[in-house]
């Protein structure tokens, strides 16, 4: 009995502002699915989620749930569940009481309150805590005290804004994968806002990117690694983050160092200036020994041993770039040392390629 | 002909105007709703008496003359009215002008007593304050009775502490005057001249406000992170100078409200000088607020006098209060 | 012999005596008038005038004998104590629904409040007393408790109102919003989570109002007519006749006005500080 989230062309004004915090958003949440919704801080993430909860005014145009325009109905007529970024459990009230409320304001019976957040501890092992207040609890508890509130409600949307970003990295990824995996078990309809893009990679069925309020592009968390819609996109996921820069481009081929990188013609097609913007992660760069028509050299800086896997980080040479940084994923112990100079490659198929003025993704194949 | 397409709430047909104020209200009822008390009360007898105040400044309104009508009871039980033919009548600034030149009363008196005593209740009530909070703020034991001792002169209501410390200022048998005797010093007698009768009432009253602010300023202390202080340390700030430049501008906020507070409430702060000096001697002690009640209750009732001293004090709390506000800003203090 | 080294939050000998001296010295200064009050209370009518101060003398509880049962005294307090009890509780719902409204919601005639309640502290209450006077008057609200209720909330509640809203604001509106999601409205929210938190302020709004309704003189005086409805601040005044005060009914009047105003205290003090600083912090 899930249901679809639809904003409409939702937009928000701060009053005082002239710039839109969220601009003209037009997002389907399907049914069923849980939604991340990334971008960098200030972007308006969280004034999208709040338009949805009904804490925020909506300027213009809609926002449905179902079949129900929701745009102008109060927050508690919404049947929303919302998880806070700092939680807002009722100080007041012991933890069983927190996940209650709403159920005792909805008018159900206390049999039923009991039963149904002693289902909830269940689930989110909270049941030896029910007594206590939240501000005798770990952090960790309270988040789970956080996401108990929510369930208990059987709603129709849950909402979460950044409920993990007050935890140790630790305790960050094994709640991640839990809160994974009771959305899908539940299969309640959920936005969840984010700022971390690993989080945004492991937790979402969908990734909606917002850039200056600005929705960027929706999509599955591959399709966003391996076809970005734009550079900022492609910058945004990924970590170690892509690589990208604006070289010139001769007879179809970009200019790197010294290095001549053939273009697909697609893309050349559609090129109006003389200078693209290439992108190719980590991962599409090939070390190469010695001299090759499509190879750069790179100064190394620091290299990232990990074990399993190794980062360099260098200087592209003789590059007319702004930034001239470079990373690169090389095979695990046997790292070139700091200030070696090695040559790389791109693999051809692995490359993005965009256009200067739009920053728009151009057609490779 | 035209079509309305209505489209739930907020898209009502009607004139824009009526539109406008039912959005607004939608809005704001429960705003409203919720200040609406507080309003009613304030306005019907705070705000409607003072612009009343304003306006009977201007008149020569008094105890004789305060009646529109003048009744009769007749015979058959009914009234019979007639315009009173010496109701109060509209005098211009005349009030002012008398109350200003020293024609009634003595204002430049009262101002003076006001201003000195104001000026030093609240220097003693903030500096005293700072210095008990600033020692309660440290951890000792004991700390707690000590807060709560300091604080009882507070919870005495203001005429019985008049009355304790009139009783202990008294010339005949008051505990100050022999405590002076006893150490050779000819005793004092307190209300006989304008200062020690000042003097008296400014301890009496410092010692009821004193409390006040030491718990203000106490919370204020509190709210001052403890890593500012930590960071002027490793910095090699001083004692002093750590109470320098990290107390005292963390405590800025409250302070500036503190003290904008203490004056005006001091100002017109009756029951003190009512009570402990009565204006003794022979009115020499008297300040603007018991000057005004005097005028409107004792002798012949001179409402519109009295009203014209409340127009004078409120207009310069006003000045003060915007130049204070003007200050503060000046500083980069948001207020 | 070496000396331990001094720990961080350890001080001096001497510093810890003159820390000690001077908060034993204001403490005196702070309760030395209650307690003389006291003492000459309990002396007989005669010591208490003696120009032979003593501290003790002939201790009797003959003066207190004397105001309970010899004057309306226990009437009084009765009247007072509804009084102050009424203005407790009507003064803390008015201003803390004020203070939470102006703390949580942007609506027009906000900023226009704030100014009114400014200049409400501004304008002298003595001279407000003859206005009021005839707006009560044609209430028919004259020699009534409720005319002195309204009146001792309208000099408490925008005191009140703005601490209060001091400290609501440092109520996290997350709290408001998980409300608002959890199915209450603002009046909802404002009574069963706002409220529960707010205790601190509500304690020195509740200390506030009743010490300005308990001991207070002019408005009694003015708009109670009748010995038997008389409030203990305006009925003590009885005792005052201009040139030969009756300090053995006084003191023991004064000693007992206290007892209440005590209680009160003692259960708000502890709040005192942290209540008060919001309002403090927040202009
Ligand atoms: N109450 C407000 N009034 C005015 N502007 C606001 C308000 N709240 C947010 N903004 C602005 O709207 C924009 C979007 O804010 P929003 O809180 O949605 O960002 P966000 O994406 O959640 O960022 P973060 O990751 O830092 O939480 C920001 O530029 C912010 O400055
Ligand atoms: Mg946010």
């Amino acid at each position: 009995m899930s249901t679809p989230v639809v904003f409409d062309a939702a937009t928000r004004v701060y009053p005082g502002s002239t710039t839109p915090a969220v601009d003209s958003l037009d997002l389907e949440v399907r049914a069923g699915e849980f939604l991340v919704l990334v971008g960098p801080s200030g972007c308006g993430k969280s004034t999208s989620l709040r338009m949805l909860a009904g804490l925020e005014d909506v300027t213009s145009g809609a926002i449905r749930i179902g079949e129900r325009d929701v745009t102008h109905l109060r927050p508690k007529d919404r049947d929303i569940a919302m998880v806070f970024q700092s939680y807002a459990l009722y100080p007041h009230l012991t933890v069983g009481e927190n996940m209650g409320f709403a159920l005792k304001i909805a008018g159900l019976s206390k049999a039923e309150i009991t039963a149904r957040v002693t289902d909830a501890a269940k689930v989110l092992d909270l049941e030896p805590y029910l007594d206590r207040k939240p501000k005798a609890l770990s952090g960790g508890q309270r988040q789970r005290v956080a996401m108990g509130r929510a369930i208990v409600r059987e709603p129709q949307v849950f909402l979460m804004d950044e409920p993990l970003s007050n935890l140790d990295a630790k305790l960050r990824v094994s709640t991640r994968t839990q809160i994974a995996a009771l959305q899908r078990r539940l299969g309640i309809t959920t936005v969840y806002v984010t700022h971390d893009q690993v989080e945004a990679m492991t937790m979402g069925d969908r990734v909606a990117v917002l850039k200056d309020g600005i929705l960027q592009q929706v999509a599955a968390p591959l399709e966003l690694y391996d076809k970005p819609a734009n550079a900022f996109v492609a910058g945004f996921i990924g970590s170690p983050a892509m690589n990208l820069g604006t070289f010139r481009v001769e007879d179809g081929a970009a200019v790197i160092g010294e290095a001549r990188v053939p273009l697909p013609r697609t893309a050349t097609a559609a090129l109006t200036e003389s200078e693209v913007v290439l992108g190719f992660r980590p991962e599409a760069l090939e070390m190469v020994a010695g001299y090759a028509p499509d190879a750069f050299a790179v100064e190394v800086l620091v290299a990232e041993e990990l074990g399993s896997e190794a980062f360099l980080y260098g200087t592209l040479e003789g590059a007319s770039l702004r930034d001239p940084q470079l990373v690169a994923k090389v095979a695990p112990r046997s790292v070139p040392p700091k200030g070696s100079r090695v040559h790389f490659r791109i693999l051809p198929d692995r490359m993005h390629v965009f256009s200067p003025a739009t920053g728009e993704a151009l057609p490779t194949a | 002909m035209t079509t309305v397409i209505s489209a739930g709430p907020g898209h009502e047909p009607g004139p824009a105007r009526r539109g406008r104020v039912r959005r607004l209200l939608d809005r704001h009822w429960y705003a409203w709703a919720m200040v609406l008390p507080t309003v009613l009360v304030l306005g019907v007898l705070v705000l409607y008496p003072l612009f009343q105040g304003i306006y009977q400044s201007f008149t020569d309104l008094n105890e004789t003359n305060n009646r529109d009508l003048i009744c009769t009871q007749t015979l058959g039980g009914g009234e019979d009215c007639v315009p009173n033919p010496d109701r109060a009548q509209f005098v211009g600034l005349d009030n002012y002008v008398d109350l200003l030149t020293g024609e009634r009363g003595h204002f430049w008196l009262l101002l003076v007593n006001t201003v000195v005593w104001t000026g030093a209740c609240v220097f003693f009530h903030y500096t005293i304050g700072l210095g008990l909070a600033v020692l309660l703020n440290r951890t000792f034991r004991g700390r707690s009775l000590y807060r709560v001792l300091l604080i009882v002169p507070w919870a005495v209501p203001a005429f019985v502490s008049a009355f304790a410390w009139k009783f202990l200022f008294n010339p005949r048998f008051g505990l100050i005057n022999s405590l002076l005797s006893n150490v050779g010093i000819d005793p004092v007698d307190w209300f006989n001249h304008r200062w020690t009768s000042m003097f008296a009432a400014i301890v009496t009253n410092v010692w009821l406000g004193v409390p006040f602010m030491m718990v203000a300023i106490l919370g204020g202390l509190q709210s001052i992170p403890a890593d500012l202080y930590e960071a002027a340390e490793m910095d090699g700030a001083t004692p002093w100078q750590r109470f320098r430049h990290v107390t005292l501008p963390g405590l800025r906020p409250v302070s500036s409200t503190v003290i904008l507070l203490g004056t005006i409430w001091t100002f017109n702060m009756f029951p003190i000088i009512f009570f402990v000096t009565g204006g003794e001697p022979a009115g020499e002690t008297e300040i603007l607020v018991t000057g005004a009640f005097r005028a409107a209750f004792e002798g012949l009732r001179n409402y519109s006098l009295a009203a014209t001293y409340g127009v004078l004090i409120l207009s310069m709390l006003v000045v003060y209060a915007a130049m204070y506000r003007r200050v503060l800003r000046s500083k980069g203090e948001v207020w | 012999m070496s000396r331990r080294p001094r720990g961080r939050d350890e001080r001096s000998l001497g510093a810890s005596v003159a820390l000690h001296a001077t908060l034993l010295t204001a403490t005196a200064i702070a309760l030395f008038p209650v307690l003389w009050v006291f003492l000459a209370s309990i002396k007989p009518q005669n010591a208490i005038q003696s120009s032979k101060v003593t501290l003790i003398d002939h201790p009797t509880l003959e003066n207190y004998r004397h105001v309970l049962f010899d004057t309306s005294f226990p009437t009084w307090f009765l009247n007072s104590v509804v009084v102050a009890v009424f203005t407790m509780v009507i003064g803390m719902a008015m201003s803390a629904t004020a203070g939470y409204a102006l703390s949580r919601f942007n609506f027009p005639g906000k900023r226009g409040l704030m100014w009114v309640f400014l200049i409400t502290q501004m304008f002298p209450v003595a001279i407000l007393i003859v206005p009021i006077y005839s707006i009560m008057a044609s209430l028919n609200l004259i020699d009534t408790k409720a005319s002195l209720v309204i009146a001792y909330c309208t000099v408490a509640v925008p005191f009140c109102t703005w601490m209060l809203r001091g400290y609501f604001d440092t109520i996290p509106r997350d709290l408001d919003e998980a409300a608002a999601l959890d199915g209450l409205g603002p009046f909802k929210t404002f009574w069963y989570v706002i409220l529960p938190l707010a205790r601190p302020g509500l304690a020195v709004t509740a200390f506030y109002t009743f010490l300005t309704a308990w001991g207070e003189v002019a408005y009694a005086i003015a708009f109670i007519l009748s010995d038997k409805k008389l409030t203990l601040g305006a009925g003590l005044q009885q005792f005052v006749p201009q040139f030969n005060p009756q300090w053995d009914l006084l003191t023991a009047g004064a000693v007992l006005i206290m007892l209440p105003a005590s209680l009160v205290f003692y259960f708000a003090q502890r709040h005192l500080v942290a209540g008060l600083t919001a309002g403090g912090t927040k202009g």
